[in-house]
């Protein structure tokens, strides 16, 4: 929530100040992609072998997943398909955590950073002068 | 042609005709509440996560979920329960990969986040046809399956169900538009899951109460044995299931409906809550399924085979009627029938899903920003969404009145979730992902994808020759599902697109995309309207659908 009001503060007439490439660039903002890459990277691999091996086992070994598990009627493939349930339901409330306690501060932070870089290169232009506003946007739509 | 049958099911046209009056009164309280394109499209972005959450699973959960996959398990066993595993994972695809990033970076459809920093025009233009292929080969399955339905468990010729479905579909997104689509999402999940744990606690109750003899029973009744609780029975050809496996665990992170809901949430918060709340009610609602599956095979026993019909669809009524009493009994014919008005129920909650989402890509993507290259008036663009939303619908309602109960939509489905995954999952991925993808690899991904799904389809068994046949038209190409193919290709070619051309710097750089849709920084606001309809006081000022940063 803190972050859209952030977002929603400046009004139309402040937003467009913000340097988009520089706050890109912020350590703020790679600090935020680097945690939350080393969450959701290892997570998204994670959940797709997991899914995938579970696929193809039903697919090439059919006899396997049919076996007796703990008990007569139960089988490793019924097993193994509920724990997919709770592979979703697990990851699904980690990353909640993960992102209420350390990504949305990241965020927040990243985008004050970014909000803050605005309201001060406004005020820099405001002193010199209108002709700076063009060379400004050139500078934001280069490509890297 | 008949309207009505000798077997009209009166009972469940009662209840039928309850819920209906309930959706089309809230239609009407929503009518005069939507007043701004925000409203129209995104339910003013005021709903709560757990609200989404709902209307989420309302959204995906389709008849062919709730009767197909009992109807499935009970046919086939094992097989049926794949389908709903990767239904369920899925949505961590959805989590993980799209939902917040489409919240923040999003207005009203999947094209405004693939377009951001592209070329806008052909981008959207792309994002529009994929849209539409999903939304269509989606809506006329679910449109001819709602007839077949409705006439099995009602009583009610097919045309007439389906021209039925289709008007009560239409009103609610005209009149209502997300509001009314919303709300009738969550009257759905609510009335699904309570029908679903209800149904579940009857059959556990007649087997003691452990699961685990339920399967024994299950086994025991069907011709199969052993192998009615491996896979195999259904899905034959492992490939196959590997392909259908990539469909859906990818599909649905590309589902225009689905997507969609993302845009009616205040904040990226608010849209990852409502996943997990979403995955909670699905999740929950699958592992049911397979006891009414197994409850079905148990209880009904092999006997029931013929009148379940093809693809089992009647196993999950004909279940409810028989722990209700049996046929003949008020018990049983009371259960028959509200488990009736909830497949009703959960066909229009779908349907509205689609159109709502179809005519999107119409209005607001073809008309107001390609067409009209956004000059027009918010208040034309709600108009050309309600006509689109008349004019998709009755083009579905015609197709599937013209061909039929008999039209072949097994494939469609699948087809709709293939083009999803591999045509706007890579494409949405990679807009929001990497640096480089620009407008000529997006168009090319795209239509890599939707038509290399489709022509994957037409050339399988399943479509040409046709289902009852030995073997596809080409001897060497036999897959049902062409994911395996066809999402390779649809990220192939977004790479390819890229790599090959040059671009003229768009308007926006990816650095904006990039920090918006992490940060939520200049996220779309909303107006103030809440699912309960009113409006917060401090968010009155804001005037509806602006934008904190200016659309250029």
């Amino acid at each position: 929530m803190a972050t859209t009001e952030i977002g929603t503060g400046g009004g139309p007439d402040r937003q467009p100040e913000i340097d988009w490439v520089a706050a890109e660039r912020s350590p703020e903002f790679r600090e935020l992609i680097k945690r939350k890459r080393s969450f959701v990277v290892p997570a998204t691999i994670f959940f797709l072998s997991w899914y995938f091996g579970f696929i193809i086992l039903a697919g090439y070994a059919p006899d396997f997943m049919g076996e007796e598990f703990i008990t007569d009627g139960m089988t490793v493939g019924y097993a193994l398909a509920l724990t997919q349930f709770v592979m979703v339901w697990g990851l699904g409330w980690w990353y909640l955590r993960k992102a209420d306690r350390v990504f949305d501060p990241l965020a927040e932070r990243a985008a004050e950073v970014a909000l803050q870089a605005g309201a001060e290169g406004r005020a820099r232009r405001f002193e010199r002068g209108p002709t700076d506003e063009s060379v400004r946007t050139d500078e934001e739509a280069r490509p890297r | 042609m008949t309207y009505f049958a000798a077997d009209v099911n009166e009972l469940a046209l009662g209840i039928f005709a309850i819920v209906v009056a309930i959706t089309l009164g809230i239609t009407y309280w929503a009518s005069k509440r939507v007043t701004t394109a925000t409203d129209f499209w995104a339910a003013g972005r005021g709903l709560t996560g757990v609200q989404n959450g709902f209307a989420i699973a309302g959204d995906y959960m389709s008849a062919a979920s709730f009767l197909g996959i009992a109807g499935l398990i009970f046919l086939f066993g094992f097989d049926g329960f794949l389908y709903s595993v990767g239904f369920l994972v899925a949505f961590l695809t959805v989590l993980f990969l799209l939902g917040e990033r489409m919240r923040n970076s999003g207005k009203y459809t999947i094209a405004d986040v693939l377009s951001f920093r592209m070329n806008e025009r052909p981008a959207r233009a792309a994002a529009a046809l994929g849209t539409l292929a999903v939304a269509g080969f989606y809506l006329i399955a679910q449109m001819v399956g709602a007839g077949v339905l409705i006439n099995a468990l009602v009583g009610i010729g097919f045309e007439l169900a389906v021209v039925i479905t289709g008007a009560f579909m239409i009103i609610y997104i005209v009149a209502g538009g997300m509001l009314a689509t919303s709300w009738v999402q969550i009257i759905k999940a609510v009335l699904l899951m309570t029908a679903t744990t209800v149904l579940t606690l009857f059959v556990l109750g007649k087997v003691g109460w452990n699961p685990v003899d339920l399967f024994r029973e299950a086994r025991a009744q069907s011709p199969e044995g052993e192998a009615y609780l491996k896979p195999g029975l259904f899905l034959s050809s492992p490939i196959d299931t590997v392909s259908l496996g990539i469909a859906l665990v990818l599909g649905t992170a590309g589902l225009p409906h689905i997507l969609m809901r993302f845009f009616t949430v205040p904040d990226a918060k608010a849209a990852r809550s409502s996943v997990m709340w979403a995955v909670v009610l699905i999740g929950a609602f699958y592992v049911m399924t397979t006891a009414l599956g197994f409850g079905a095979r148990a209880i009904l026993g092999e006997g029931a085979t013929e009148a379940v019909g093809t693809g089992g669809n009647l196993a999950a009524p004909l279940l409810a009627e028989e722990v209700g009493g049996g046929a003949g009994t008020v018990g049983g014919d009371l259960f028959l029938a509200i488990i009736a008005a909830v497949a009703f129920a959960t066909i229009l909650a779908v349907v509205a899903g689609l159109v709502i989402s179809a005519s999107g890509a119409v209005a607001h993507d073809v008309w107001s920003n390609i067409v009209r290259k956004g000059e027009d008036s918010e208040n034309e663009e709600v108009w050309v969404a309600k006509i689109a939303a008349v004019s998709i619908g009755a083009v579905a309602i015609g197709i599937a009145v013209i061909g039929g109960a008999g039209l072949n939509v097994s494939f469609m489905v699948g087809l709709a979730f293939a083009v999803a995954a591999s045509a706007i999952f890579p494409a949405l991925l990679l807009a929001l992902t990497w640096r480089r993808f620009n407008t000529s690899g997006a168009v090319t991904g795209v239509l890599l994808g939707v038509f290399s799904s489709i022509a994957l389809v037409i050339i399988s068994p399943t479509v040409w020759p046709g289902p009852d046949s030995e073997g596809g038209m080409l001897s060497f190409y036999d897959l049902a599902n062409p994911g395996i193919i066809s999402v390779p290709l649809g990220f192939i070619g977004c790479w390819l697109g890229t790599v090959l051309t040059r671009e003229e710097i768009a308007e926006r750089s990816f650095d904006e995309l990039y920090v918006r849709s992490e940060t939520g920084l200049g996220a779309e606001v909303g107006t103030g309207l809440t699912l309960t309809g009113r409006r917060a006081g401090d968010r009155e000022a804001v005037p509806a659908g602006t934008t904190t940063l200016p659309h250029p």
